[in-house]
């Protein structure tokens, strides 16, 4: 038995050389990442909610409560798995563990660092949104498969929104894209050496900022798990660890997002003094704490106001703005 | 919907939505109004509405067990027996129970006392494990001097 | 409509009695085509606890705690109608001071009731912020309601003929900093919510109850002069010491006659504002005396005779109807609940409009449902 498995991994060190341990090593560190981030993120959102509702949020366990999130992962952890009997039992199994898995997948291309890269692909960016765009998928099967009303309701909800969202997102994406020549994120980042991207496609960046933000389904765009209208939307079903996961890949996603915002328009790991990966990190929270500063502002909006917006507001000036870039850079060039 | 309405009502709109992250950002610096309640406690107002307790009197209690309160009792909480010692004595009560799971706390029995015998106690932590530790026996808190 | 099998590619929705936005123990059976509601059918009696009964088989005054676990917002002003109406029936007045600290602490009752609602209803459009504000201001005037009353939510302080206790020393500078710092916050509400984009797109023009229909719903309360009718009782037919003080009928639409959820936002930000105007007039005019009727006995009984009293509680229109046999229990005690009225107009909103409009709408009734069931 452990001949076949040390073959095997033979067998790939051969094919692959180096980089498959460059890929294992990588994407453990991603998956030990994934999860302190999503501790940090947590205790992080729920401390700021607290301060600007005039209240302290989680301080009982560990200094300022930031071990808070660590008895509420154990609490889920030790909790019943419950699949109701209606339920399409394998899709509903099989739905927390698909909106996982392709959440670290961007972990391969994100560009922490000058060196501190997985990989380099040429298609880094094409990666992520395609990875991104599956997450609707378990989604719409977690909703569908749970046999609720609120939940398929939400479910389809969720994807309509992505549908719809994944496009100013891309649009905005590409006038940076054809800016930097390419879809490569470290070529992105050498490519905002003097000048950062959001100065120079400031209205692509917010496009981005707000596709973003309803990509990940987060207020004031949280229409598919609206508890005042939905109960809890796609995973009113979901309870223990499968909940925690789509919990996790929610706050991942808020992450990854984040960070191709800052690849894209805030020049990733550099900075004024000692470009570094540290760059990337703070600039990167300072997005997240913008994204839950937003949430606890607003009311959410209705479905087909959010609609409107996409299709109304966003993807016409997306289009114009992806317009004007291409001119000015056929003229300039 | 001209160009012009339309612009506007994008300039307005953001502008409506910036000015509302100015005000949650601004309470976010503003000192917390929770208090930390097992670590720290509001003072209790002076017309503070507990159970009632009997008042000590040189003591004893002035209860003479008339029975206002249990007949006033919206629901029927009280219970209070008397006894005499004598024939020639006065009545004093000698039993003085209250069913607090049932209590209203409307304060009616201490109004209708003729002998001004009941207060309302200062107390507010009664969680119980049962309903049976709700039932509160008033002649021994007064006897105990419990926390008042 | 509960038996009715569907055919076509409609589904029912139960929403409620469990669930985050039907505040209490509403059932809401929706007939769903997508998001879109075909019909509505609200489904009452999860918490019926026969108060109306319960009235009839004790004595006036053993029935004073009930009349605030009705309305348990406005716990205080079911509390001064009970004893109002009682007062009326048997001819007995409160010493004018009575009637001034009872007055405040109704209209503080009704600045506690309008901001849970504020807070409740941000919370059903999913801003969760404006929730946790308004309690923070509730707690203030919870607090000073405790310093008179003792307690926090179910008062039973009116009492047959005056109040239990007189205001403390410490009450009216509390309440002069609290009418301060929450016109403050009025004003952050109104940069917040009132003039935030999503907010008015939620609600402005969702849930239009014309000024007929208001009427032929027996609609009140801020509900109805959101619709431009400027019916409040507390001028129309002031009981207490209303006519002493100066304050307007807040409405909106004047002209329109037709009122959506914004209105009645609208309505009720302005009642709040006006109700500060109220309590500080009020705290002025206070004179000192008694704060108990002399000569008043203990158990009320009213003498023979039908009696009907009407009060404007936090969400409308209060009536009472009494019928005495002379004896110190009453023979019916009817109470008229505005939210009864009110809900009853929402099966005619809700078709054509979208889940998330229902709970936009629901909300902007303010229903309290054990008012509802009684």
């Amino acid at each position: 038995m452990l001949n076949i498995f040390s073959e095997a991994w033979q067998a790939l060190l051969n094919f692959f050389g180096p980089l498959a341990l460059v890929l294992v090593v990588g994407l453990v560190v991603a998956l030990t990442y994934v999860q302190i981030n999503a501790l940090f993120l947590v205790w992080l959102e729920r401390k700021v909610a607290g301060h600007i509702q005039l209240r302290i949020g989680p301080k009982e366990v560990g200094p300022f409560g930031v071990l808070q999130t660590i008895v509420d992962g154990v609490k889920l952890l030790s909790k019943e798995l419950i699949t109701p009997r209606p339920a399409s039992w394998l899709l509903f199994v099989l739905s927390p563990i698909l909106v996982f898995m392709p959440v670290l997948v961007p972990f391969v291309v994100l560009p922490f660092g000058e060196n501190l890269q997985i990989r380099d692909l040429n298609v880094g960016l094409m990666l992520i949104f395609a990875f991104a765009g599956l997450n609707v998928l378990a989604i719409l099967m977690g909703g569908w498969a749970s046999n609720n009303k609120y939940a398929l309701l939400g479910a389809v909800r969720s994807v309509a929104q992505n549908v719809a969202y994944e496009i100013p997102l891309l649009l905005s994406a590409m006038s940076v894209v054809i800016m930097a020549n390419s879809l490569s994120l470290r070529a992105i980042v050498e490519a905002q050496q003097g000048l950062w991207f959001v100065f120079v496609q400031p209205v692509a960046a917010v496009l981005y900022l707000v596709g973003a933000t309803a990509e990940t389904n987060r207020a004031p765009f949280d229409i598919p798990e609206a508890e005042s209208e939905l109960v809890a939307g796609f995973h009113t079903e979901y309870s223990g660890m499968r909940f925690g996961l789509f919990f996790l890949a929610e706050y991942t996603n808020m992450f990854i997002v984040a960070s191709v915002a800052t690849t894209l328009f805030f020049g990733g790991w550099r900075g004024p003094i000692a470009d570094g990966p540290w760059w990337f990190l703070a600039k990167v929270y300072l997005l997240i704490f913008g994204v839950i500063w937003v949430r606890w502002t607003f009311p959410r909006l209705r479905f087909d106001q959010l609609m409107n917006l996409a299709w109304k507001y966003l993807i016409p000036i997306a289009l114009v703005n992806l317009l004007a870039t291409a001119l000015i850079l056929k003229l300039v060039r | 919907m001209g160009v012009g309405q339309y612009l506007n009502d994008l300039v307005t709109g953001a502008w409506s939505l910036a000015s509302g992250m100015g005000v949650t950002v601004r309470y976010m610096f503003k000192p917390v109004s929770t208090v930390q309640y097992p670590r720290e406690r509001l003072p209790l107002p002076e017309a503070y509405r507990g159970h009632i307790e009997l008042i000590p009197h040189e003591g004893g209690h002035r209860c003479v067990a008339c029975g206002e309160c249990f007949r006033t009792c919206p629901s029927a909480v009280i219970k209070v027996q008397g006894f005499k010692r004598q024939a020639s004595d006065h009545t004093r009560a000698r039993y003085f129970f209250i069913d607090y799971s049932r209590c209203s706390l409307c304060g009616l029995c201490v109004e209708v006392c003729p002998e001004k015998a009941l207060r309302f106690s200062r107390e507010y932590e009664q969680a119980e494990v049962s309903r049976y530790g709700a039932v509160v026996d008033l002649m021994a808190r007064l006897h105990e001097g419990g926390p008042s | 409509m509960l038996r009715k099998t569907l055919t076509d590619d409609t589904f029912y929705l139960n929403m409620g009695p469990q669930h985050p936005s039907t505040h209490g123990v509403l059932r809401l059976l929706l007939r769903l085509d997508g998001e879109r509601i075909v019909e509505c059918e609200p489904v009452l009696g999860y918490s019926h606890r026969g108060h109306e009964h319960m009235a009839q088989t004790k004595s006036y005054l053993r029935f004073m705690p009930n009349p605030s676990r009705m309305d348990y917002l406005a716990g205080l002003m079911y509390n001064h109608a009970y004893c109002l109406a009682l007062e009326r029936a048997c001819g007995v007045e409160a010493p004018r001071r009575a009637q001034y600290i009872r007055l405040i602490c109704a209209e503080l009752n009704r600045i506690a009731s309008h901001l849970l609602w504020f807070g409740a209803y941000l919370l059903d459009l999913g801003g969760f912020t404006p929730f946790l504000y308004a309690f923070d201001d509730r707690e203030d005037i919870l607090a000073i309601l405790g310093e008179v009353t003792g307690s926090r939510l179910t008062y039973s302080y009116c009492r047959f003929g005056g109040v239990a206790r007189d205001l403390t020393p410490a009450f009216p500078q509390m309440t002069r900093a609290f009418i301060a710092k929450l016109r403050a916050r009025l004003a952050d509400y109104d940069t917040l919510v009132s003039k935030n984009i999503i907010f008015i797109n939620r609600t402005k023009g969702i849930g239009p109850i014309s000024r007929e229909q208001a009427r032929d719903y027996a609609l009140s309360g801020p509900n109805l002069r959101a619709c431009g009718i400027g019916h409040d009782l507390r001028r129309v037919e002031p009981c207490s010491v209303y006519p002493d003080l100066d304050f307007q009928t807040v409405t909106t639409n004047q002209d329109a006659g037709i009122g959506d959820c914004y209105d009645r936002y609208l309505v009720r930000m302005g009642e709040m504002a006006q109700s500060l105007d109220i309590v500080e007039q009020a705290l002025e005019l206070i004179p000192e005396g008694p704060i108990r009727a002399k000569g008043v006995p203990q158990e009320p009984a009213p003498p023979p005779g039908d009696y009907q009293f009407s009060y404007e509680s936090a969400r409308g229109l209060l009536s009472i109807y009494l019928v005495s046999d002379g004896s110190r229990v009453p023979v019916r005690m009817k109470w008229r609940t505005p939210s009864f009225s009110n809900l009853s107009i929402l099966p005619l909103l809700l078709p054509g409009t979208l889940v998330a409009d229902t709970v936009a709408i629901l909300g902007s009734l303010d229903l309290v449902i054990p008012e509802i069931d009684r």
